[in-house]
């Protein structure tokens, strides 16, 4: 990825693309600098013609990514900078200053290295009337300032846009709550640190020998200090665990059953007990403190939460950030014929909207006006355009090919089918009974079991020495506290998730984790899951010479099997520029005929080039025949008259997927196979994946795969959901735990438990193993935390624990199982997987156009 | 060993101070982004420095 030298000893397919280093591929823009596309080769250009792009390469080159590159694009969405000047976006997502500038947030695609930073962060010097400008280069967040004034806002987009990297508005309130949370969350932690820092230090003058017999005035005078410092520990720190145990308390009481009691009940009796004990032993200045061990527990806790929560950012942001790509914009036409770009939130039934080819279909309608091909693959899984004219109904969500096309409005926003199935998966996010965790689980018993040894200890000591019964049991109470326990889950998961993240995997709950062991059922869409979700030459029967003819006719088409043919044929070497074409004849919805070096070609239906050609070779009859059976999209060619190949064209399946269903099924998991395909193409997958043809349903709609898993988990099966896709959205969202795979549209990614940033089903079964592993930790440190409790228990009940024993152990365990939960290797990524195919929504959508 | 009755809360008052710089920090959200910070000190400061030029060289 670093050599982006003009010398570069690499030559096509495999050289660095010299922008985003990805390997160019066969088809390279421009001549060494070779490029992957003219995004990447024309921002290339800007750089080096704005001087700037010597700084950039260097500084790409000697810092390490935070994200994989991806090839760029340098325009910007007109409708997407029509709304950033809107005074509807300016009053809701910006926040005016004292001094009349405005800020606000962009997400970014494509920022990954040190070089994008220099380069984001440049905006102010280069764009006058930015005042500020501030790139978080994890979270791919900018925060800008800008002097209104001066600038509007679209035309910074437009800048950055330039340069290589497409601004999506952050549309959440400024500020964000989760950032809030998080900052409360870091504050507590800090002070509860703080103080506990503080009160060992007065803890280790006891230790050392400090005590009320011979030093009356400073041992009195330090244990108040300790009692001082400590309150606010307790009822300011401790708060987070007071309030969640008491709602458990209280939960348990109403359903009169003690598994409801979570971790944190446990807990809080330790820190209530230990501080009610040490604050009467400081008021009547007789028995021991625990200042010490409460404090450092309540910290040590609190700073696991933390990094819990903190793990879980860059999955959050990623919701917001696609929710941020849905259009908000769209162009109305008006009575007189003038086009305007409107809120969506302002447009009516009846209303006719434009959408020129290459954007997105903001409504459901039906067509009025212009012939063009839509893609709904986001919407329904069909990877196959289709045909739309005046009459025919087109739904928001589906990306407008080939020629502009004017639509009578029937349903905008919240009312489109995308709209309710968006709305859908919001109620039934919260609708859904949550998980109870493995930690928490134990907690109930926990309390009991911790109950009971007091009682015992009680009974022990009266019956032996009746005036330090209590003595033991509030040690027995203090050193039993869970703080080993409390960590147990939070850290292996915070650790897992980062792990998770950096091989993209995002893992959106712990919960999610935890399901993902129990599976026990695996159900897969097929477009753009087990395939590669886009048209390509899967199979053909004749001359190979007739192709590369064929090719060199189709270069001129811009039919997307003509792309899928061009694509195919390319290799080193050979140049489809070299061929001469004449005479170009394109026929309508037939195919498209001409002449290549003096030689007559046609290329399309494979009726239409029956009739064009006799007699029809038995061969080719017979291949047309099994291609139609397979469910793929035949195409015939012709030389001179004479039927000299035929082709097949279909969505390929992935080359690893029938190796990771093997493995799969190897882990005792049932796999089946939905679509809204058709169910020839379904049953001809299922075949070549070993998946057995009752398990393999094509045809099938949206509610219905919903329907499905639904089924499948009354059954008392545990299903995860495996898709991409509007249609899949709810199917996610009912399902155990929903995944879905990149390439994978917005709706389907806020339904979805997981989300994945790589191609291809390889993370898949990374995830399946790294969810194993989590759970393998956890156990692990769920066992290493009871076997110190029970110790420390024991030691208690034999009268054994002092505040400094205690003071001693408690750090001890929590180590044995922060340590134990850094050295896990769940989600570590195989060697070379850096490698394999990274996948932005950017590109899915260029193939898709 | 009286001097600890002066200088523990001396002590406490440095203590004070540190907790009041870091609720500063991280209230005005400098936790918020620890990565960005460790790639930008690679880029060197030449903001003072007259801006790049903008126009095209002539390579062609």
């Amino acid at each position: 990825m670093s050599a982006a030298s003009h010398n570069a000893p690499v030559s096509p397919p495999d050289a660095p693309c010299a922008h985003c280093g990805l390997p160019v591929g066969p088809h390279p823009v421009g001549d060494d600098p070779y490029f992957c596309c003219t995004g990447c080769a024309l921002v290339y250009e800007t750089l080096q013609a704005a001087g700037f792009g010597e700084t950039y390469y260097r500084l790409r080159d000697v810092s390490p990514a935070s994200a994989p590159a991806c090839p760029v694009s340098t325009e910007a969405d007109p409708l997407l900078l029509s709304e950033l000047d809107s005074e509807t976006f300016l009053a809701e997502h910006t926040r005016l200053g004292d001094d009349g500038t405005r800020a606000t947030d962009l997400f970014l695609d494509g920022v990954h290295c040190a070089a994008c930073v220099w380069l984001v962060e440049r905006l102010p010097f280069e764009l006058d009337g930015v005042l500020e400008a501030r790139l978080d280069l994890p979270r791919a967040r900018l925060s800008v300032r800008w002097d209104p004034a001066r600038v509007r806002l679209s035309e910074v987009a437009a800048w950055l846009a330039r340069v290589g990297y497409q601004a999506h508005p952050a549309r959440t309130e400024p500020g964000g709550k989760r950032t809030e949370a998080e900052r409360r969350l870091l504050v507590k932690m800090g002070v509860s640190w703080a103080l506990a820092g503080n009160v060992m230090l007065l803890a280790l003058a006891f230790y050392t020998g400090l005590d009320l017999t011979r030093e009356p005035g400073l041992a009195r005078a330090a244990r108040w200090l300790s009692l001082l410092l400590a309150l606010p520990a307790v009822v300011y720190g401790g708060s987070e665990f007071f309030r969640r145990a008491w709602a458990s308390v209280r939960r348990a009481a109403r359903i009169r059953s003690l598994r409801h009691l979570h971790m944190d009940t446990p807990i809080a009796l330790g820190i209530l007990v230990g501080f009610g004990h040490s604050a009467w032993a400081t008021v009547t200045g007789r028995g021991d403190v625990w200042f010490d061990s409460i404090t450092v527990l309540i910290a040590a806790l609190l700073t696991a939460r933390w990094l819990q929560l903190r793990s879980r950012r860059l999955a959050g942001d990623a919701t917001d950030r696609l929710l941020a790509l849905i259009p908000t914009m769209v162009r109305r036409v008006d009575r007189g014929g003038s086009v305007a770009v409107v809120h969506a939130a302002a447009l009516h039934p009846g209303d006719l909207v434009e959408t020129p080819p290459g954007e997105v279909i903001p409504v459901d309608g039906i067509v009025e006006e212009g012939t063009s091909r839509v893609n709904n693959a986001v919407l329904t899984g069909e990877s196959r355009p289709e045909a739309v004219a005046p009459g025919a109904t087109v739904t928001a969500g589906a990306t407008n090919l080939s020629a502009p096309l004017r639509i009578r409005v029937q349903a905008a926003g919240e009312d489109t089918r995308v709209g309710r199935l968006l709305a859908w998966v919001r109620d039934a996010a919260t609708r859904r009974a949550p998980v109870v965790l493995m930690a928490d689980r134990v907690g109930g018993y926990f309390v009991l079991g911790v109950l009971t040894l007091a009682l015992l200890t009680a009974a022990l000591w009266l019956y032996l020495n009746p005036a330090s019964a209590p003595l033991h049991v509030v040690a027995l109470l203090v050193i039993t506290c869970p703080c080993a326990l409390g960590m147990a889950t939070p850290l292996a998961m915070a650790v897992a998730a980062g792990k998770a993240a950096r091989a993209g995997i995002f893992i959106k709950s712990d919960e999610a984790t935890e399901q993902l062991t129990t599976i026990d059922c695996v159900v897969l869409d097929k477009t753009g899951t087990v395939t590669e979700g886009a048209l390509s030459l899967v199979d053909f029967e004749g001359d190979p010479e007739a192709l590369d003819l064929a090719a060199a006719l189709e270069r001129h088409s811009n039919h997307p099997l003509a792309a899928a043919l061009v694509r195919a044929r390319a290799r080193p070497g050979f140049d489809l520029e070299a061929w001469m074409t004449s005479g170009l004849e394109a026929v309508a919805g037939k195919g498209i005929q001409g002449f290549v070096d003096g030689r007559a070609v046609a290329v399309g239906r494979p009726d239409w080039i029956a009739a064009l050609t006799s007699p029809c070779p038995a061969a080719s009859i017979q291949a047309l025949a099994a291609y139609a059976a397979r469910g793929l999209t035949p195409v015939a060619v012709a030389v001179d008259g004479r039927m000299a190949a035929t082709l097949a064209f279909g969505d390929r399946i992935r080359e690893d997927a029938k190796d990771i269903l093997d493995g799969l099924k190897g882990s005792g998991k049932t796999i089946y196979l939905l679509s809204g395909d058709h169910p020839g193409v379904v049953r001809a997958v299922a075949e070549t994946l070993g998946i057995a043809p009752e398990r393999a349903l094509g045809g099938v709609g949206p509610e219905e795969k919903r329907a499905f898993i639904e089924r499948l988990r009354n059954d008392g099966r545990t299903v995860a959901m495996v898709g991409d896709g509007v249609n899949d959205a709810a199917a996610l969202q009912a399902a155990d735990a929903g995944i879905a795979v990149h390439g994978g549209s917005t709706a389907s990614l806020v339904a979805a438990d997981v989300f994945m940033t790589r191609n291809g089903l390889r993370p898949l079964a990374d995830l399946f193993a790294g969810a194993e592993r989590v759970m393998r930790v956890i156990r692990r440190n769920l066992g290493l935390s009871l076997a110190y409790n029970l110790a420390g228990a024991t030691a208690a009940m034999a009268g054994l624990v002092s505040p400094l024993v205690a003071a001693v152990a408690m750090p001890i365990s929590s180590l044995v199982v922060v340590v134990s939960s850094m050295a896990q290797r769940s989600f570590i990524p195989r060697p070379g997987d850096e490698a394999a195919g990274t996948d932005t929504l950017e590109n899915h959508r260029k193939r898709a156009a | 060993m009286n001097v600890l009755f002066l200088l523990v809360p001396v002590a406490l008052l440095l203590a004070s101070a540190g907790v009041a710089a870091f609720l500063w920090a991280a209230r005005s959200g400098q936790f918020d982004d620890v990565e960005t910070p460790a790639v930008r000190m690679l880029i060197d400061d030449e903001n003072e420095l007259p801006p790049a030029p903008r126009t095209k060289p002539s390579n062609e």
